[in-house]
Order: C-alpha cells, then sequence, then structure tokens
C-alpha cells in the first residue's frame, strides 16, 4: 500500500496577476494536474521555500480542473511573498480539504451571499457555480461590502452579475475617500438586509467576510428570521495541515478543515469565540 | 514457528542474546536509567552493548512519541528511515497514546509519511510496569499497568519476574519476533508458579497506584471542564503556568504541530515541528486575532481537548495517565488536583 504525501504539491503556472485592489490581488493559475475542487472546499498554496497558507479558489467549480483562480489578500508573511509573484512565476498547490458547501440544502431556496473583503473570493466561486445552475434556485440575493470604493473587489463583473434576472446585487461601502465615486450604499455589509425582498424563513445565508463583519452579519441574520441552521459561516482558522493533523483549527469537536471551513451557525454557536 | 504454549519464558542474560543477534538487521530502542533528575528515570537509548537496560520499573521520560513522530522532520521529502526497528520496554501509558497517534496519523486519505514509515517498520515488545512513579495514574483513567491484548498494542509484552521473563503474543507482527526468540534463546513454556508471581505482582502495583492515588477518584465528571467557562475558576487553576508548553511536550498523546518550509538551493524542504497549544501564537491568525489570548484559555483548551475533544473525536480520553505533565511542569501544577477542583465548583 503506498499512499500519497499529502504535504506533496502540484506545479501551478502563474498565468496572470489581476489586481483586484490595493491589498489584493487575483492568480490565475494553470495547474500541472488537475485539481477538482467543489465549491466552499480550499486549497493549501506554497511560494516554494517560502510557506504556505490556505486559501479558497475563486473560480467555479466547474472550470476546467488545470485551471484555477485565487484571490489573496496581502495580510502577512506568506501572502506578502504571495503578492510579489509575477505571471511566469511558479507557485505550489495541494487539496482540495474540508467540505464544500451543502449545494443540495440551497436547491429550491432563496440563497443570500452576505460577504465583505476578501471574504468576497469564496462567495464568488459559490456565485459562479450557482450561476452555472441557476435553473436550480429561486432566486440569489448578493449583498457585498468593502471599506472603501478601491477596496471592492470583482466590481467589473458586477453589471453582468446584475443583468441575470434571478440575481439581486447590492453593494455598500464603509465610507467614501475624498476623490473616490461610488453610486451603492454607504455602511457596513449588515444594513444592505433593510433591503432583502426574500422571506428568511425559507432562505439560506453564506457568510464570508471579516470576524467583525461575520459576527454582526449573523446577528443580522438572525434578527431578520434566518434560522441558524440556515446560515453558513465560512471559519477562517489558523491552519497548516488542512487535513486534520496540526489540530490549529480546531472549534470544540470539529476541526475547521476536515468538518468545515464552512459551518451552519446552529453547529458552532456553543463553541467559545468563534468571531476571532 | 515452533508450536508451543504462550505464554512463554525466558532468561534475562538469554535473551539478552536475542539483542545482542540482530544488531545487522534491527536497530533496538530500550529503557536505560539516566543521570537526569536523580535516579528514578528511565529514557531510552539505541542498544550499543549495555546491557543494564530496564525492562520493568514504569515509564520512562521521553514519551513513546519521540521515536515515532520527531520533535522536527521534514515530511517532503519524508526523512524518516525504514531501517527494522525493535523498541523495548514500552509501558501500557505509551502504547495507548500510540492509537490515538494510528487514528489522527493513518487515517483515510491522508496518511503521514514519517509516521507511516516509522510505524510500520518497528516491532513493540512493551513490559509491564511492576512500580509506579508519584505523578502516575493510569489507574483514575482505567487503564492497567501492563498492556492488554485486546487493545491490539503490542506485538510481544515482557512481563518480568526475578531474572525471566514471561511473553506473551500481541499481534500477527510479534509471530516474527517469537521466530527470532526461538532462533536465538531457550524458550519454555511458562510454569505455573511464575504465572502465579505475576499475578501477584500486578496486585501489588495496582495496589500502589491506588495509593498514590488515593486522594483522586476515577469517577471524575469531565463534562464540567467543557461546561466551566468561569473566569475565575480557570484563572485560579492556572495562575502558577508560566506557559512553558511542557506539559503538552512531553504528552505521549499530544500531536500539534507547525508546518514551514525551508529552501534548499532550487528547491525545498517541507518541515513539521511539535508546537503546543499553550503558546501564546498557538491559535493567532493574520492581523493577530485569536480565540485563545489569555493564559487561562490556553490552560483550559489543554484540559478540553484532552477530556473532551480528544473523546469525541477518537473515542478515548486524550490522557493515558502516564504523569509525564505532572513531573515536569515547573509551576507544579498537578493535573489530578485541577480536575477535582472542577468537580467541587
Ligand atoms: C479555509 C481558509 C480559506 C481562506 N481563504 C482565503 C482567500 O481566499 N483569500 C485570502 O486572502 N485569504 C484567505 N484565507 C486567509 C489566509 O489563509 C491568511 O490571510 C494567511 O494564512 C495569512 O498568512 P500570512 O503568512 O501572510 O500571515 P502572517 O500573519 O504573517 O502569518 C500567519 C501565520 O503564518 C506563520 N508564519 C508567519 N511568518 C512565518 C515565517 N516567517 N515562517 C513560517 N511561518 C510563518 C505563522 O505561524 C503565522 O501565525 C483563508 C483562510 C482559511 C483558513
Ligand atoms: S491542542 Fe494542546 S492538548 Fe491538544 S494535542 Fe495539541 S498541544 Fe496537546
Ligand atoms: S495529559 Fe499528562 S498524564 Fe495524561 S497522557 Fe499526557 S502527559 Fe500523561
Ligand atoms: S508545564 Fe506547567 S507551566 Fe508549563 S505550560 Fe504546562 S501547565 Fe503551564
Ligand atoms: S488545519 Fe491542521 S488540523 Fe485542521
Amino acid at each position: 500500500m503506498n499512499s500519497p504525501n499529502p504535504f506533496d504539491v502540484i506545479k501551478a503556472d502563474v498565468l496572470n496577476v489581476i489586481e483586484e485592489s490595493p491589498q489584493i490581488k487575483t492568480f490565475q493559475l494553470k495547474l500541472e494536474k488537475p485539481l477538482k475542487f467543489e465549491t466552499g472546499q480550499f486549497v493549501e498554496l506554497s511560494v516554494p521555500g517560502i510557506g504556505e497558507a490556505p486559501f479558497t479558489p475563486s473560480s467555479s467549480h466547474y472550470q476546467d480542473p488545470f485551471e484555477m483562480d485565487v484571490s489573496i489578500m496581502n495580510a502577512g508573511f506568506v501572502t506578502g511573498k504571495v503578492h510579489k509573484v509575477k505571471a511566469g512565476d511558479i507557485l505550489g498547490i495541494r487539496g482540495p480539504y474540508g467540505k464544500g458547501y451543502p449545494l443540495d440544502k440551497f436547491k429550491g431556496k432563496d440563497v443570500l451571499l452576505l460577504g465583505g473583503g476578501v471574504g468576497l473570493a469564496p462567495l464568488r466561486c459559490l456565485l459562479l457555480t450557482l450561476i452555472h445552475d441557476i435553473d436550480d434556485y429561486k432566486s440569489i440575493t448578493v449583498c457585498f461590502g468593502a471599506r472603501s470604493p478601491e477596496d471592492m473587489i470583482y466590481k467589473n463583473f458586477f453589471l453582468e452579475w446584475d443583468k441575470i434576472d434571478k440575481i439581486h446585487l447590492m453593494t455598500c461601502v464603509d465610507k467614501i475617500p475624498d476623490g473616490e465615486k461610488w453610486d451603492g450604499k454607504v455602511g457596513v455589509v449588515p444594513i444592505l438586509l433593510d433591503d432583502i425582498k426574500i422571506d428568511p424563513k425559507n432562505a439560506v445565508s453564506i457568510v464570508c467576510g471579516p470576524p467583525i463583519m461575520m459576527k454582526f452579519g449573523t446577528f443580522a441574520l438572525v434578527d431578520k428570521g434566518f434560522k441558524d441552521e440556515n446560515i453558513y459561516l465560512s471559519m477562517e482558522k489558523k491552519m497548516y495541515c488542512g487535513f486534520g493533523q496540526c489540530r490549529h483549527c480546531v472549534i470544540g469537536e470539529y476541526y475547521a478543515c476536515k468538518d468545515g471551513p464552512v459551518f451552519s451557525y446552529d453547529m458552532i454557536k456553543g463553541a467559545e469565540k468563534i468571531w476571532e | 514457528m515452533a508450536s508451543s504454549k504462550i505464554p512463554l519464558l525466558v532468561e534475562r542474560f538469554d535473551f539478552i542474546k536475542l539483542i545482542q543477534n540482530v544488531q545487522e538487521n534491527f536497530d533496538v530502542f530500550l529503557p536505560y536509567q539516566t543521570e537526569y533528575d536523580g535516579k528514578d528515570n528511565l529514557s531510552y537509548k539505541k542498544y550499543s552493548g549495555d546491557n543494564d537496560f530496564v525492562l520493568n520499573k514504569y515509564r520512562t521520560i521521553d514519551p513513546l512519541k519521540t521515536l515515532f513522530y520527531l520533535t522536527s522532520e521534514s515530511v517532503l521529502p519524508p526523512s524518516a528511515e525504514s531501517r527494522k526497528r525493535i523498541v523495548l520496554g514500552v509501558k501500557n501509558c505509551d502504547l495507548l497514546a500510540l492509537r490515538i497517534y494510528d487514528k489522527a496519523l493513518l487515517e483515510d486519505n491522508f496518511v503521514e509519511p514519517n509516521y507511516k514509515i516509522w510505524r510500520e517498520n518497528t516491532y513493540i515488545i512493551s513490559s509491564d510496569c511492576d512500580d509506579a512513579l508519584q505523578s502516575c495514574h493510569c489507574n483514575l483513567m482505567e487503564y492497567t499497568p501492563y498492556p492488554q491484548k485486546d487493545d491490539g498494542l503490542f506485538d510481544l509484552n515482557l512481563s518480568q519476574i526475578d531474572d525471566k521473563y514471561i511473553v506473551t503474543l500481541g499481534s500477527k507482527k510479534g509471530e516474527k519476533l517469537l521466530d527470532l526468540l526461538y532462533e536465538h534463546c531457550n524458550v519454555k513454556d511458562a510454569p505455573e508458579d511464575i504465572l502465579e508471581k505475576l499475578t501477584v505482582q500486578r496486585d501489588k502495583v495496582n495496589k500502589k497506584l491506588s495509593e498514590i492515588n488515593k486522594d483522586f477518584s476515577a469517577k471524575r465528571d469531565y463534562s464540567k471542564i467543557s461546561k466551566n467557562q468561569d473566569v475565575k475558576v480557570w484563572s485560579e487553576l492556572s495562575k502558577e503556568c508560566v506557559e512553558c508548553g511542557g506539559c503538552t511536550n512531553i504528552c505521549p498523546s499530544c500531536y500539534c504541530i507547525i508546518v514551514n518550509d525551508e529552501s534548499v538551493g532550487a528547491d525545498f524542504k517541507r518541515i513539521r515541528t511539535w508546537d503546543s497549544c499553550q503558546l501564546t501564537g498557538y491559535a493567532e491568525v493574520a492581523g493577530g486575532g485569536s480565540p485563545r489570548e489569555r493564559v487561562w484559555e490556553r490552560f483550559r483548551n489543554r484540559y478540553q481537548c484532552k477530556f473532551d475533544f480528544m473523546k469525541k473525536n477518537f473515542s478515548q480520553y486524550g490522557c493515558t495517565g502516564c504523569g509525564r505533565c505532572i513531573a515536569v511542569c515547573p509551576a507544579e501544577i498537578d493535573q489530578r488536583e485541577v480536575i477535582k477542583k472542577l468537580q467541587e465548583v
């Protein structure tokens, strides 16, 4: 019996780097071997000899498995190094890890995506996947936020998404600095929920973003009438292995890497300090 | 394999011949008395002709994981050696912890490459404890100070009676060791009177454990650990903790690690190194957020991990009662006391 080394990587050529915002870049990768994933699962991406970190693909899971987009915020050591990477450079990738979004439970329902900052990355992956099977869902409400207009990523997709009948897109920024333009709302992401046109009792919501946004976003959803079991949260815990062997990601009895990274709120509500 | 009735009996001086004769094909590790911190301590050493090894007595200071999950190892490419090994004198508290490792590291799709190599190439010859240290408390975890065949964790077990070893078989792998035993030693069926002595000896050590732990009960309500979130209680329990991480590093069932990459010329190596949930940065994410910022939160996490989370993950507590965390703690925090105090609040 010869099991593959779970720490081994697939070579990933960087085809293109897109500057989404001052802090966030999207890396378009061409993989040496196929890596098939389900939306919601994540990968470990490494700069050879420097280190690795977990990221969620931002491209659809229907995309050619030799290709993947990953959107990365410059947040520290490894991500800082990743941000120096240019088209033509080589990265390493391993995965996929964790469980995908339970798409079966979304079918026939109103789906609401609530995201902020780089949290839009996994949500774009999900949205592209939902769009692919748009007939399966009743409607899709997209609530995206950012600190300021220039921090809002994927802006150039907004027009295209908004054209789709079943999609209702709403965006907001915390503030508009001098010299920047913005037609959408101003405020923190939960304010977008004031304008939703769906019945929360029968809808599912998927939340991803900075911890503080996740926290107040979740509370706002509960206030609106979303059931705990219909609120799905991406838990970005510290991770080293991705498959249950470093224990760094545990939330109570669950591993964020194996049992998550997406959890329904009722599953982890009781665990302490989930927002930090 | 010669057909004989197990348990068998072999003289200690004769058994040494086996160790000497297999040197070409095996690295052999055995417990020896160490200079460190008085003569009560045993520690694993690779055999190099010294026959003063101690298979009986009690656990070593170093947990068995130091031979299966080294402090720091390259996982890419795997650095473990596939040379065959025999580890002797392994005690039940270490064996039971190995079961947690097996479940965590050899599971379904993700097999830890080094652990698999070390584990597959190592034969384990366990031994009864015929004595106990003040920190020993396997009895409180409802384990015995000698291995149980049903656990399937040892290949052979040697119970020392005077200058003899009673040999029992624990696994299929152990049959290969039995062959070696027959090849190199004079092996007999264990006579009744020796087996009776073993029963007496086991009773004695069980009594000693009860005596050592007379202030504590095995009937402890572990759910109190996770239920109790009282800052005051936990701050008090952990107030002497200096966050050295000793208790987790020395624990045979803790397996937390970090992974980092090192470049080697144009290529790179991926290294995993032991980590400890008692250290500040353990769960901290980019940007500085941490679910367990305070000492008492990290201190409590260890208890939750061992007595709640691991029980759910592996159907077994993350503690086997080896007592090493008690012996090592510079703040003299006794895990038994902590759990006892939690029963009372
Ligand atoms: C499931 C999941 C999905 C994610 N998806 C995305 C995503 O799509 N996009 C995105 O932008 N972010 C995503 N993140 C967050 C992202 O993983 C973190 O921002 C990233 O890990 C930060 O790494 P860093 O090294 O840059 O940050 P740091 O804060 O520098 O480091 C984080 C940790 O890395 C280690 N480290 C730091 N320096 C070194 C060093 N010199 N050598 C070795 N190790 C070091 C340390 O242990 C440190 O605590 C996701 C996280 C998770 C858990
Ligand atoms: S979380 Fe702590 S107690 Fe649990 S295995 Fe890791 S280091 Fe040990
Ligand atoms: S928690 Fe302490 S007593 Fe229990 S197995 Fe670990 S080191 Fe031994
Ligand atoms: S060994 Fe003692 S002082 Fe060190 S981290 Fe553990 S409890 Fe704290
Ligand atoms: S990331 Fe290592 S256990 Fe979850």
